[in-house]
C-alpha cells in the first residue's frame, strides 16, 4: 500500500493525480493518467515536428544537393520566413524529442531486462538528436537570419545543414540496437518481438545514410531513393508502430502499479 | 475417421516458425525489393555504363558463394528435420554446417571486396556504389544470420527448452539470406 502512495506521491500528489484525471476525462479505465498524458503527447510531437520539417523549414523533401551557391542562396531568400518561424519554433519544442524518448525509456525499464537499456535508448536517441536536429536548426537560421554574407558561406551552410540533419542518421543506430536487444530479451512482453525486427531494419537503411557525403546526385545523395527515401518509408512504418505499441504498453500496465525506481 | 485425421490436418497446415519471424521476412524482402528496383532504373538509364563495369566483377567467385549458400541451406532445413525428430544433437552439428557456410561467405565476400578496391572500382563508379550497398547490407544480414543461429544452437544445447518454433524461425531467417543473395547474384553478376 505504501509503495502505491509513492506512486502517487512521484507523479505529484493525489490532488493534481485528481486533476491530471479531470483535465484527461478520456484516459481509459485502469491506465495511469500520467503515462496516458505522455502517449498522447508522444504523435502530438511528431505531428508539430513534421509540420515544422516538411511545412515550415523545407528540409524534407530535402532541397537539391546538386546545384550551384546562387541556387542555394536564391532557396534560402524564397523560403527565409517560414525557415526563421519553423527553426525557432523548434529550437522551443526540441526538448519534446527528450519527453518522447522519456516515454520509450519508461517502458522499457517495465521490461525485465534491467534499465541499462532504457538509459542506453534515451542516451543513444540525445546523441542522434544533436546533428540531427539541432545542427540543421543552428545552421538554416544562421544563413536565413544573415542574407549578407558571402554566397560561398551561404552555401556552406546549406550543405552543412543538410549533411547533418540527414547524413547522421546513423547516430541513432545504437539507440535503435538497444532497443531491439532489450525486446528480444524482455519477458514482460512490454513489445512485441517483431517490433525489434523492425527497429533492426532502422539500423540497416539509416547506416545507409554516410552514403550522402560521397554522393552529390544519384540514389545515395541526401535527396536519393535509397540513402534518404526509403530510410524515410522504414521510418515512418517504425514511428507508427510505436505510436500504436505505446498505447498498448500504457493499457498493460495496471494502474495500482507501483512507480517505477 | 475425421477424428483421427484433424490432429493429422492441422500439423500441415502449421505455418513454421513464429508469426514475428515471418513479419522480418516478408518486411526484409521488401525493403531489398526497393533496393532491386531502383538498380534496375538506374541501369536502364546508364546500361552501357553498368555492363561495362559488371565485366570487372568476377563470376566464379559469385558462383561459389551461391553454391557455399545454398550448401548451408540444405545443412540448416536437415538441422530442422533432426531438431523436430528429437536428434539435438545431429541439429546442432549440422547447424554449425550452415554456419560455416556463412562465414565462409564472408570471407570470400570480404576478399572479393578488397581486390575490388585495390584495381580501383570504388564507389565512383555507380555500378560498384550499388554494388557495395547491396552486397554490404545483405553481409551484415550474413552476419545477423550467425547470430540467429547462435541462439538455435543456444536453444538445442538446453534440454529444457528445444523447441521446434525457434530452430524452424532460425532456418526461415537463413533461408531468407540465402535467397536474397540468390537474386543479387542474378542482377549483378550475370544479368547482361
Amino acid at each position: 500500500m505504501s509503495r502505491v502512495d509513492d506512486a502517487a506521491g512521484a507523479a505529484g500528489g493525489e490532488g493534481a493525480r485528481q486533476s491530471g484525471r479531470r483535465m484527461l476525462r478520456r484516459t481509459p479505465d485502469g491506465v495511469k493518467p500520467d503515462v496516458w498524458l505522455m502517449t498522447l503527447f508522444f504523435p502530438a510531437w511528431y505531428a508539430v515536428f513534421g509540420v515544422i520539417i516538411c511545412l515550415l523549414t523545407r528540409v524534407t523533401p530535402p532541397p537539391r544537393p546538386d546545384v550551384t551557391a546562387a541556387d542555394k542562396v536564391a532557396f534560402f531568400t524564397q523560403h527565409h520566413l517560414t525557415i526563421q518561424i519553423g527553426f525557432t519554433l523548434l529550437l522551443i519544442l526540441l526538448g519534446g524529442a527528450a519527453m518522447t524518448n522519456g516515454l520509450v525509456g519508461y517502458q522499457m525499464k517495465r521490461m525485465s531486462v534491467g534499465s541499462v537499456f532504457a538509459y542506453g535508448y534515451i542516451g543513444g536517441m540525445s546523441v542522434g538528436a544533436l546533428p540531427g536536429f539541432l545542427l540543421v536548426t543552428v545552421c538554416f537560421l544562421t544563413a536565413a537570419f544573415r542574407p549578407d554574407r558571402d554566397p560561398a558561406l551561404i552555401s556552406l551552410l546549406y550543405d552543412l545543414g543538410m549533411l547533418s540533419y540527414n547524413g547522421s542518421l546513423g547516430c541513432f543506430t545504437a539507440a535503435y540496437l538497444v532497443l531491439a536487444v532489450a525486446i528480444l530479451y524482455d519477458k514482460n512482453n512490454v513489445f512485441p518481438k517483431w517490433f525489434s525486427y523492425v527497429s533492426i531494419w532502422q539500423i540497416i537503411t539509416e547506416v545507409i545514410a554516410t552514403q550522402m557525403f560521397v554522393f552529390a546526385s544519384g540514389p545515395f545523395s541526401w535527396n536519393g531513393s535509397i540513402a534518404f527515401w526509403l530510410a524515410v518509408v522504414v521510418f515512418s512504418v517504425w514511428l507508427g508502430a510505436l505510436i500504436v505499441l505505446l498505447r498498448g504498453a500504457a493499457r498493460q500496465e495496471p494502474v495500482t502499479a507501483p512507480a517505477l525506481a | 475417421m475425421t477424428l483421427t485425421a484433424r490432429p493429422e490436418q492441422r500439423r500441415d497446415e502449421h505455418v513454421p516458425g513464429d508469426n514475428d519471424m515471418w513479419v522480418m521476412v516478408l518486411g526484409d524482402m521488401i525493403i531489398f525489393a526497393g533496393y532491386f528496383i531502383v538498380f534496375m532504373i538506374y541501369r536502364s538509364m546508364h546500361a552501357r555504363e553498368f555492363l561495362a563495369a559488371q565485366e570487372h566483377l568476377d563470376v566464379n567467385i559469385g558462383v561459389v558463394n551461391t553454391v557455399i549458400l545454398l550448401t548451408s541451406s540444405w545443412f540448416v532445413v536437415r538441422a530442422v528435420t533432426a531438431a523436430r525428430a528429437g536428434r539435438s544433437a545431429q541439429a546442432i552439428r549440422l547447424v554449425y554446417g550452415g554456419g560455416l557456410g556463412g562465414v565462409l561467405f564472408m570471407a570470400l565476400k570480404g576478399y572479393e571486396w578488397v581486390a575490388k578496391i585495390r584495381a580501383g572500382h570504388g564507389n565512383s563508379e555507380m555500378f560498384y556504389s550499388f554494388y557495395y550497398v547491396v552486397t554490404g547490407v545483405h553481409l551484415i544480414h550474413v552476419l545477423i544470420g550467425l547470430i540467429v543461429l547462435g541462439t538455435v544452437v543456444r536453444e538445442l544445447r538446453n534440454p529444457g527448452r528445444r523447441r521446434a518454433t525457434v530452430v524452424e524461425s532460425g532456418a526461415i531467417y537463413w533461408h531468407m539470406v540465402d535467397l536474397l543473395w540468390v537474386i543479387i547474384f542474378a542482377l549483378f553478376y550475370v544479368m547482361r
